[in-house]
């Protein structure tokens, strides 16, 4: 160990130390929020008298969170690996894989609760939280396989099976590894939110709903830390997993910065021209094919709408318009504030990451904090927030701030790890400092990590403005869907679920496009 | 697959939620699943006693429970026939009847009057709805019409009363974030005293929306294949009430380790819910009672907010044969 990296440790270690004291003085002193903050002493002695409750609740959420990664990663395999041998069938699926990325979680959580029994909504929104990071992390690990060997196996008279099985699978592991490390955490969330809509059996949610009105800070803290210490725990085990299979060779993270997950190779003729339009028209027919499954199912045509059904409630129906004003008046409350959102997240990410690069301790205690608003369940945080912020545009950009940052900082922190060393030591050798740097290398180097950063956090925004709504404010979309099941009203429930589906994957295409056209600017293009 | 095969298979996968296990079947006991609006707690009391002491399957009933949640919707569970009997708000109920055409019907009342009421500090009180008028009120957002209602029979516009979303954690009425909020009477209160303050409170039954919660609510389709099965399950409930209601602290200490347990709840919030809410639900016709005048007053408060009652929503033929 070099004497810098001993003094970068002492560093953090001091830093963690001094934050957690700073922690405790202000939960004693009841500084924030009027002592709705409480202190990590308080928290820690409330876990100790609810340690009865906790194992049953933490086997609970492991259990169906376990489950929802194991299908939602095979599936992200699956898939895959089909996407490599056929690059047509990943520009078919692109619209069904952004619409699973970019689905509000919230939209669709009383939908799985009516139509599936028992812990299946648990599982069904694990799975799918895992599977588009898992996806992209195997698709681009299958292609990064060096040419060359490739080639041999092809010299060899092996066939794409062959390449697969000697060269892309092995080549790629670590990616694909790593890859599914950083969707462990996804599968408990995931599992989380859905126990939290059901409380039906044990579950760190169920606990959470069951606890809130306690009144009790210091119990919601200890469950949304369990929650994260259960994500942590499934990253760290997953990450083992990975070091034994593919050796030191891991990857810190997914380069997620390659414009990765969109289908690579040339496809001409009528062919090509028709997949946008097929990737467009896919989500909708297996939207409609599992409309009919659940009218094979006892599932009540009352709760249930099929592509049409949105289109009548939303065009010729009796109240059409009305239904569309609704939506439409709600839709202009939440956009722009889903647009304000993206660029503070990606303004925090972008500082943040800046932060960490020249003052790696301070990074690296803000990292554990960060985490924490990962993986905590915005509702046991709401208090603290409208205290904090209140109940206007303070605290929907802080809850969108808080869900969009994290996947930003990562990528936009990984891109400026690659800055080559040598480019810091010619600015330095001419006399240059750390802001010539930043200004001349960093930031034109950042900025194709920076649209990348765009198109994973702009969906997240729509999501984070709808939660904050739903949660504070009582406005736009997130109310509207909250009041519509109040009246049961499942036409305006499924509009909303497409419109805001539909605003997210268009936010997600229009941040694809602009990052494609940067990354040739900046000839990155592959 | 037969369609029957297919059913069956999907019975099995809930895990054995809707089917009736063996040594029910043994007996010869029929089925029935119950779907509750809201997580175990002394709401349900009732049920559990009558299971407890045996009284469903002497009815020739295996009663299965399924608890509620946020994201449950109880009439949609009878609707999508994961439960026989749903537990859930009058208003809901009669509205997806009106302008969803839902076949449901409702055979029985829990609650004669709501326990749903506007809860503020005793600081800060608020004891009528003309004072809430400049005030921010935290509502839970399914209930935000009902709360809308009760502001118009009182001739208060709606936009003089600034209304939030309650997410059911009572810290921002404690800290003054907000003035008040819309709750179960029979349970906030106690968690405000738990930590040192005073609540005051008044019931919207009180102000001009005198509606019926916990509605029992069938299917017709239900109601006509099983109705001597409702009947009994009424019968069973109801005493299961009674006896629930000779000492209100006497069952919630033999559920805490398996009705109760891990929800999270303190058995003195159990206790004390469960006897605040004796007033709210027992009636000289008994538990579940639906009488002309009381459905009556119902329809007419849900008819001034626009929501279209009707005598025929409601079937009282099988209180009458318990």
């Amino acid at each position: 160990m070099t004497a810098t990296t001993r003094r970068e440790r002492r560093g953090t270690i001091a830093g963690l130390i001094l934050l957690l004291l700073a922690w405790e003085a202000a939960g004693q002193g009841g500084w924030v929020a009027g002592g709705a903050l409480p202190a990590p002493s308080q928290i820690a002695l409330r876990a100790w008298l609810d340690r009865g409750d906790y194992p049953a609740h933490i086997l609970g959420t492991l259990r169906t969170a376990t489950a929802g990664f194991v299908v939602g990663s095979l599936l992200a395999f699956v898939l895959g690996v089909a996407y490599t041998r056929w690059p047509r069938l990943q520009r078919a699926m692109s619209g069904v894989d952004v619409t699973i990325f970019a689905m509000p979680a919230i939209a669709i959580v009383p939908i799985l609760i009516i139509a599936l029994p028992g812990d299946a909504p648990r599982v069904v929104l694990s799975a799918l939280s895992v599977y588009y990071p898992a996806m992209v992390a195997v698709v681009l690990g299958l292609r990064q396989a060096d040419p060359r060997l490739l080639d041999l196996v092809r010299v060899h008279g092996g066939g794409a099976v062959a390449a697969l099985r000697w060269v892309r699978l092995r080549g790629g592991l670590p990616t694909l590894l790593s890859g599914l490390r950083v969707a462990a955490p996804a599968a408990v969330l995931g599992s989380l939110l859905a126990e939290f809509g059901s409380g039906s059996s044990a579950g760190l949610g169920t606990y959470l709903i069951g606890s809130l009105g306690r009144a009790d800070p210091a119990r919601l803290w200890g469950i949304g830390l369990a929650a994260t210490a259960l994500s942590a725990l499934a990253y760290l085990a997953v990450g083992l997993v990975a070091a034994r299979f593919a050796g030191d060779t891991v990857p810190a993270s997914t380069p997620v910065g390659t414009a990765a997950g969109q289908a690579a190779g040339e496809v001409r003729g009528w062919v090509a021209r028709s997949m946008p339009l097929l990737a467009f028209l896919l989500p909708f027919a297996l939207w409609e094919a599992g409309t009919w499954a659940l009218r094979l199912t006892d599932v009540s045509e009352i709760v249930f709408r099929d592509p049409a059904g949105v289109l009548a409630h939303l065009i010729w129906d009796e109240g059409a318009a009305r239904n569309r004003g609704d939506i439409a008046a709600a839709l202009a409350q939440t956009l722009p504030f889903a647009l304000a959102g993206v660029a503070l997240g990606l303004a925090v990410a972008f500082a943040l990451a800046i932060v960490s690069l020249l003052w790696p301790p301070l990074g690296a205690t803000l990292l554990p904090l960060s985490l924490v608003t990962q993986s905590m369940p915005l509702v046991a945080l709401t208090p603290l927030v409208v205290l904090i912020f209140g109940r206007d545009t303070g605290g929907i950009l802080a809850i969108t701030v808080s869900v969009t940052f994290f996947p930003a900082f990562v990528t936009i922190a990984q891109g400026l790890a690659l800055v080559p060393p040598g480019l810091r030591d010619l600015i330095s050798a001419w006399g240059g400092g750390r802001g010539i740097w930043l200004r001349r290398v960093a930031i034109p180097w950042a900025t194709p990590y920076l649209c990348a950063a765009l198109r994973l956090a702009a969906p997240r925004a729509l999501l984070g403005v709808m939660i904050a709504e739903w949660l504070a404010t009582g406005t736009g979309l997130g109310n509207l869907l909250n009041e519509a099941r109040g009246r049961m009203d499942y036409g305006t429930i499924w509009s909303v679920a497409v419109v805001s589906v539909s605003v997210a994957v268009a936010l997600h295409t229009a941040a694809a496009s602009l990052e494609r056209r940067v990354l040739r600017r900046f000839a990155f293009a592959s | 697959m037969t369609l029957f095969r297919r059913h069956a298979l999907l019975a099995g996968a809930a895990a054995g939620l809707a089917a009736a296990s063996p040594s029910a079947r043994a007996q010869g006991l029929r089925a029935l699943t119950l779907q509750a609006a809201w997580i175990n707690d002394a709401e349900f009391m009732g049920y559990y006693v009558a299971m407890e002491k045996g009284w469903y399957q002497a009815e020739g009933l295996d009663l299965k429970y399924l608890p509620g949640g946020p994201d449950v919707i109880p009439e949609a569970s009878v609707l999508s026939k994961k439960a026989d009997v749903a537990l859930s708000t009058v208003e809901t109920v009669i509205n997806a009847i009106t302008t969803q055409r839902a076949p449901l019907v409702i055979i029985g009342a829990q609650y004669q009057k709501n326990p749903i009421g506007i809860v503020s500090l005793a600081s800060k009180p608020i004891r009528t709805p003309a004072e809430m008028i400049g005030k921010t009120i935290a509502v839970p957002p399914v209930n935000r019409l009902t709360v809308e209602a009760m502001l118009k029979l009182n001739g208060i516009d709606k936009s003089r009363v600034r209304i939030v979303p309650y997410a059911y954690d009572p810290t921002p009425l404690l800290k003054g974030e907000i003035d008040a909020s819309l709750d179960f009477t029979t349970n906030v209160p106690y968690t405000i005293k738990s930590k040192g303050q005073d609540a005051v409170s008044f019931l919207l039954a009180d102000f001009k929306l005198p509606l019926f919660n916990d509605v029992v609510v069938v299917t017709r389709d239900t109601l006509a294949r099983r109705r001597a099965d409702l009947v009994g399950f009424l019968r069973a409930s109801r005493k299961g009430w009674d006896e629930n209601f000779k000492d209100p602290a006497a069952y919630p200490p033999k559920y805490m380790e398996t009705w109760f347990k891990g929800t999270g709840r303190s058995l003195d919030n159990e206790i004390y819910f469960n006897r605040a809410q004796a007033a709210l639900m027992q009636h000289p016709k008994g538990v579940f009672a639906l009488t002309p005048e009381a459905i009556q007053g119902c329809m007419d408060a849900l008819n001034e907010v626009g929501i279209k009652a009707a005598q025929e929503h409601f079937d009282t033929s099988l209180l009458a044969e318990i």
